[in-house]
Order: structure tokens, then C-alpha cells, then sequence
């Protein structure tokens, strides 16, 4: 390229970390994550969900129909050559639904999804610089009823565990527990709406001066101003239901009771508490609700709940739960743990002289099958420089294919020695046993 | 009752620097969690103690330590929580710290009411995001110049027509010739919790919660900022 003047001009090069809250994984962090990645649909199919994959983009009048403002307005949008306006997938449950409701539309229920992939927000994370996050979600869509909740929330836990994470809680709530109290709580309508925008902040110290100025008590009114605290094992049942008058939360009550006892016949009452004072969004969940909480990381990794009111919309009515996992934050917890997940090692480098590469071709075939990482050298080396590559590889092993018929062999912390390759290739694959 | 899985480690609480450590050390003792000098504080940063760990910070810093879970609890004014809303509880009105944050003006200026406001206010500050959502919510066009210090400067070198900046006593807005022409909002000390420690160390944190709330001032002894 030649500039204005006539002399060359330097080729200009972008910037190559790319886009601020969008990253590259490199190989430590990509393979374990994908690897958890794998983890969490194998746990699913053995579930019996079934693998969807949707779409990147979406209709925004699909999306529209299941998300609330706040989540729309972190959505990318664009039109396409149309001229209709569309936008990347902030979350996979809406997409899912539409499937369900369209494709799988003579399927019959109840129906086990899953799925994996990205999802964007074009707000930056609160906690991270991020706008490309890593999610794998489940649906069972057709199933009512407190044996579909446990299950979902159980494969939530077996989940987790099938990542490798071995400390975890799951904290179960519910809904219409706090509708109830909405209901029954005697406040004038300004006060109510203060009410649910002080929860939705988290702002106890404005729903205390809300609840404050009003004269009228209720047992509700207590409830209320104890949201946070309402957590605990079945005795916490006991005592909500001491304090609440009204039908909604007491069958929230009631509900929570049943999917615990479920939960425990699913072998997991060690890791599941109930908090009732769980703070969700309210007009999207319609029933039992419930987070996955992993060793000090301030925010849940998996989350999900009952949700019957979306399918409707689509025009197939259904009652559905599900859940979502967040893979970057399995990915931080795992490698925040005691024993972080080792990198999986190339197993040989394959280097070879002249005379020694097809030998080389094929021990690296031979490994293979066995199920081995080997990587054949691209050019001839001496074994001196062979040496100084395989560092660079970061192999285990080292085999220098001198002729067709010897090879040398540097085992970690071993001596190297010389031998037949096929005797290489039967030591080696023997180690693996 | 279920015992979570997830272990326990010491509750961590993060302190900011500054105007609020003194009385954050004060409800810390008075509620028997932990008796700290601001002096060994300062020098360490970071105190072990047997029920807690305290954290010293920035102000500007505490909601971050306490989103991310490095710390489980903070106390930190609510004029920084104005400005960096998270994902944290904010629990209990710590009712010390008492201040304003107010909209001055320079002493001579014609700037009243709301009627006599300018077409486009031009406003210095160290809350861009508190002053825009205010002037917005009052239907005013407002140019924010976002400043890190000595905010009373900027309008008597006339680089915009007031300030919306914190104030206890007035003292610094007098004498910089600077009047209060609105007041935005009151702040005291919050309690903040991180979400997640709420759930997976419950009893820990609540019970230090409840201790730090019994310690705080009762409302009548609530510290008025007079302006």
C-alpha cells in the first residue's frame, strides 16, 4: 500500500484485544470451560433432555414477548435487510419457548430440553467487564406440579456436581409466597408500588421508611421487613406460617413443603435450605424458584423456577420450569478451588530426523487411537534442538524418530533410551493404564 | 434444619477511609464485634480478628468489595450507593454521617426557584449519576461536568452556573461564596450485604447484622446535618 505521497505506508493494525466486554478465551480457560461445558449436557441427556440448538438472533417481537423492559433494553438490536428489527439472544428460555411452541408444536408434552451457548448484553457486567457470557439451561415444559420442580431443581444440583464442584447449596423459594403477601398487606396502592421497587433494589433501609409511615399493621407488614432474614431448613415453614393470612402464601407454604420432602427422596436434603425472602423477578416466575450457590463467589451460579405464564404467549399454553447455569462462574469457581482443574497435558512430541518421518506419522497415529494428545514435529531436528521444541511444546513425553527403526524415548524424569518405536508406542500406551 | 455445604470462613466486613471510619469503629466496638483503633486500622488495612475480618477502603470502593463477595458486609454513606447501585442488600440505616447532598449556587447568583433556572444547568459534581437523574426527573436539561475534587472551584472560575456536591455543616460552601438553592437528598451510613452471603453463611452474617443494628443510635440521636 502506498500513501498520498508516494512512500509506503505502515499497514495500519486494529486493535487486537478486540471489543471492550467481549474476550477471547484463551486455551486454559477455553478447554475447562468447554470441558464443564460437556459435563453439564452429559448430566442433562441422562436426564433424558434433549439437545436444541437456537438460533444467535431472534425476532425481536419474539423476544418482546417473554422479557421485561430492563432485559430488552440490553439487548443488541439491529435490522436486517428487510428492515425488520432483530437482536442477539440475551438468555435461551424465550427462544426455547417459541420452538416449543412452534417446531415441537405436535410434540407431546411434557418436553426435556436443553441448550448451550453464548448470550449478549450490551450493558458491561456488574462484576465483570463482560457482555458475552457462557450459559447452559434446561427447560421441562408440560409438567405442572411439585415432582417436575423437584426434578428440575435436582438436576440443577446433580449439575453442579457434575462439574467437578463438590460445595454447593441450593436455595428454594417461591413466588407466590411474596404475591400473597402483596395481596394481604394493607397499604395504599403508591405505598405497594414503593414497596416492590424497594425489594427490587434490595433497599431495606427505603421499604423500613415505606412500612414505617403507615399506621396499619399486619402480620404481613413483619413479614415484609424480615425478607432477608426468612431462610432456613422446614422448621422456617413453621414459622411463616404462624405469621401469614392469606390463601396465596400459605399454599406457597405448602408447596415448598412437598418439593422439599421430594428433594430429600432425591438424596438431596444435605445441600438444599429454603429461603422464602428470595427477591426474583415477579412477573416473569409464577411458582417455585430457586438459586445454586457455590463457595465465596458473591452471586448464584445457577438459577431457575416455574414460569407458567410464558408458553401462553406463544399461543401454546403450558405450564414449564427450568433453570440456567452460569458456565463463567463454574469456570471461576473452579479454578478458585483448592485443587483447580489441571490442564490437559499434550501426552508426546513427536520429533524426527530425516529418515524417521513416516515412523513419526505413525506413532503419532498409534497414540492417538490409544487415545493419547501427540504432535508431530512440522520440520527434520537434531536432537539437540529437538530437546528445546519439545520444552516449547510442553509435552509429557519426548520421541525422536532418528531412522524407521529407532526411536529415542524421554519419559518425565527418566533417562532417555532407545527403541524400536513399536515398543515406544506399547510403553506408552501403557502408562495410560 | 439443613446444613449448607458450603463452609464457613470469618465474616468479612469493609470499612470505608475517611469521614465514616470513625463512627463505623465506633458501632464496631460498641456491638462487641471488634475493638480497632483507627491508627492500627490504617496502617494494616486488613485486620484478622476472631469472629471478623475488617477491610479498609475507599469509600468510592466498598460496594465493589462487597458485590464481588470479598467482603460479606460494608458500611458505607448512601451518597455512594447513589452513585454505584449493585447487586447488594442495603440493609440498616447506620443513622451517623449525617449530610446533605445539595445544589449550590455562588452566592450572587440569580439562580432561586425553579422558575428561575437556566434553559441548560451547567452543573459540577463528583455524582454525574445522582445529579443527571435528578435534573432529569425535574424536567431540566442539564450539562454534567463530572470533577474528582475541589468542586466549589469550578463555578467561580465559571465553568458552569453551581455545583451539586455533599455537605455537613455548609462550612466549605460559605466559604467558597456558595449557597444551597436545592437540597437533592440526605445521607447516613448503610449496612450493605453481599446477596450470596446472606444465603451461605445465614447465621454468621445475620447474627452480626443484628449486632451492629442494636449498637447503632436510636432515631432521636440520629446526627441532623445542619446546613
Amino acid at each position: 500500500m502506498r500513501g498520498p505521497s508516494g512512500t509506503p505506508s505502515q499497514p495500519v493494525i486494529p486493535a487486537l484485544g478486540g471489543v471492550p466486554g467481549f474476550r477471547d478465551l484463551l486455551p486454559a480457560e477455553a478447554e475447562v470451560l468447554r470441558e464443564a461445558q460437556e459435563s453439564l449436557l452429559a448430566e442433562m441427556r441422562r436426564w433424558g433432555y434433549r439437545h436444541v440448538i437456537t438460533p444467535m438472533v431472534e425476532s425481536i417481537d419474539v423476544l418482546e414477548l417473554g422479557l421485561g423492559a430492563d432485559q430488552r433494553r440490553r439487548l443488541f438490536k439491529f435490522a436486517d435487510a428487510r428492515g425488520e428489527v432483530v437482536a442477539l439472544v440475551g438468555e435461551r428460555t424465550v427462544p426455547v419457548a417459541r420452538v416449543v411452541a412452534g417446531k415441537l408444536r405436535a410434540a407431546s408434552l411434557p418436553l426435556r430440553l436443553c441448550y448451550a451457548g453464548p448470550v449478549l448484553s450490551t450493558d458491561e457486567g456488574r462484576f465483570q467487564q463482560r457482555r458475552e457470557t457462557y450459559q447452559v439451561g434446561a427447560e421441562l415444559v408440560g409438567a405442572p406440579g411439585l415432582v417436575a420442580d423437584a426434578e428440575v431443581i435436582a438436576l440443577a444440583a446433580r449439575c453442579l456436581e457434575a462439574t467437578g464442584l463438590r460445595r454447593y447449596q441450593v436455595d428454594v423459594g417461591h413466588a407466590e409466597f411474596f404475591q400473597g403477601i402483596m395481596d394481604a398487606v394493607k397499604l395504599p396502592d403508591e405505598v405497594k408500588a414503593g414497596v416492590r421497587s424497594a425489594l427490587a433494589a434490595r433497599d431495606f433501609v427505603a421499604l423500613e421508611e415505606l412500612l414505617e409511615r403507615t399506621t396499619l399493621r399486619s402480620a404481613e407488614h413483619e413479614l415484609l421487613l424480615r425478607f432477608p432474614a426468612l431462610r432456613g431448613g422446614a422448621e422456617i415453614l413453621q414459622a411463616a406460617g404462624g405469621l401469614v393470612r392469606n390463601r396465596r402464601s400459605e399454599q406457597a407454604l405448602s408447596a415448598l413443603a412437598g418439593v422439599l420432602d421430594l428433594l430429600r427422596a432425591h438424596g438431596l436434603g444435605d445441600v438444599v435450605s429454603l429461603d422464602l425472602g428470595a427477591i426474583r423477578d415477579f412477573d416473569y416466575y409464577t411458582g417455585i424458584i430457586f438459586e445454586g450457590y457455590g463457595p465465596d463467589l458473591g452471586r448464584p451460579v445457577a438459577q431457575g423456577g416455574r414460569y407458567d405464564g410464558l408458553l401462553a404467549r406463544f399461543g401454546r399454553p403450558a405450564p414449564a420450569t427450568g433453570f440456567v447455569v452460569q458456565l463463567d462462574l463454574v469456570w471461576e469457581m473452579l479454578n478458585r478451588s483448592a485443587r483447580p482443574p489441571a490442564l490437559p497435558r499434550i501426552d508426546a512430541a513427536i520429533a524426527w530426523s530425516a529418515p524417521g518421518l513416516e515412523t513419526a506419522l505413525r506413532l503419532g497415529s498409534t497414540l492417538r487411537l490409544f487415545g493419547m494428545r501427540a504432535v508431530v514435529d512440522t520440520e527434520p531436528r537434531g536432537h539437540a534442538e529437538a530437546r528445546a521444541w519439545w520444552r516449547g511444546v510442553g509435552a509429557a513425553n519426548l520421541v525422536h524418530c532418528r531412522t524407521a527403526a529407532t526411536a529415542s524415548w524421554t519419559a518425565p524424569g527418566r533417562r532417555t533410551r532407545r527403541l524400536p518405536p513399536e515398543q515406544v508406542a506399547a510403553r506408552l500406551a501403557g502408562t495410560l493404564a | 434444619m439443613s446444613k449448607p455445604r458450603v463452609p464457613a470462613r470469618r465474616v468479612a466486613i469493609a470499612l470505608p477511609t475517611g469521614v465514616l471510619l470513625p463512627g463505623a469503629l465506633r458501632i464496631l466496638g460498641r456491638s462487641g464485634v471488634a475493638r480497632l483503633g483507627a491508627i492500627e486500622l490504617g496502617r494494616k488495612l486488613l485486620v484478622e480478628r476472631p469472629a471478623v475480618r475488617v477491610v479498609l477502603v475507599r469509600p468510592a470502593d466498598v460496594p465493589a468489595y462487597v458485590d464481588h463477595g470479598a467482603a460479606d458486609l460494608g458500611i458505607v454513606g448512601k451518597d455512594v450507593l447513589w452513585e454505584s447501585p449493585g447487586a447488594h442488600y442495603e440493609l440498616a440505616d447506620l443513622r451517623f454521617g449525617g449530610c446533605r447532598l445539595v445544589l449550590a449556587v455562588p452566592a450572587t447568583s440569580k439562580v432561586a426557584g425553579r422558575e428561575t433556572w437556566p434553559p441548560l444547568f451547567r452543573v459540577a459534581t463528583k455524582y454525574p449519576r445522582t445529579t443527571a437523574a435528578w435534573f432529569e426527573a425535574h424536567g431540566q436539561s442539564v450539562e454534567v461536568v463530572a470533577l474528582h475534587g475541589s468542586v466549589e472551584l469550578a463555578p467561580q472560575v465559571g465553568l458552569v452556573d453551581g455545583i451539586v456536591d455533599l455537605t455537613a455543616s455548609g462550612r466549605t460552601l460559605r466559604e467558597n461564596n456558595l449557597r444551597v438553592a436545592a437540597v437533592l437528598g440526605t445521607s447516613t451510613a448503610r449496612l450493605i450485604a453481599n446477596q450470596a452471603s446472606l444465603k451461605t453463611r445465614t447465621d454468621a452474617v445475620q447474627s452480626m447484622v443484628a449486632r451492629l443494628r442494636a449498637a447503632t443510635d436510636q432515631p432521636a440521636a440520629r446526627v441532623r446535618a445542619a446546613s
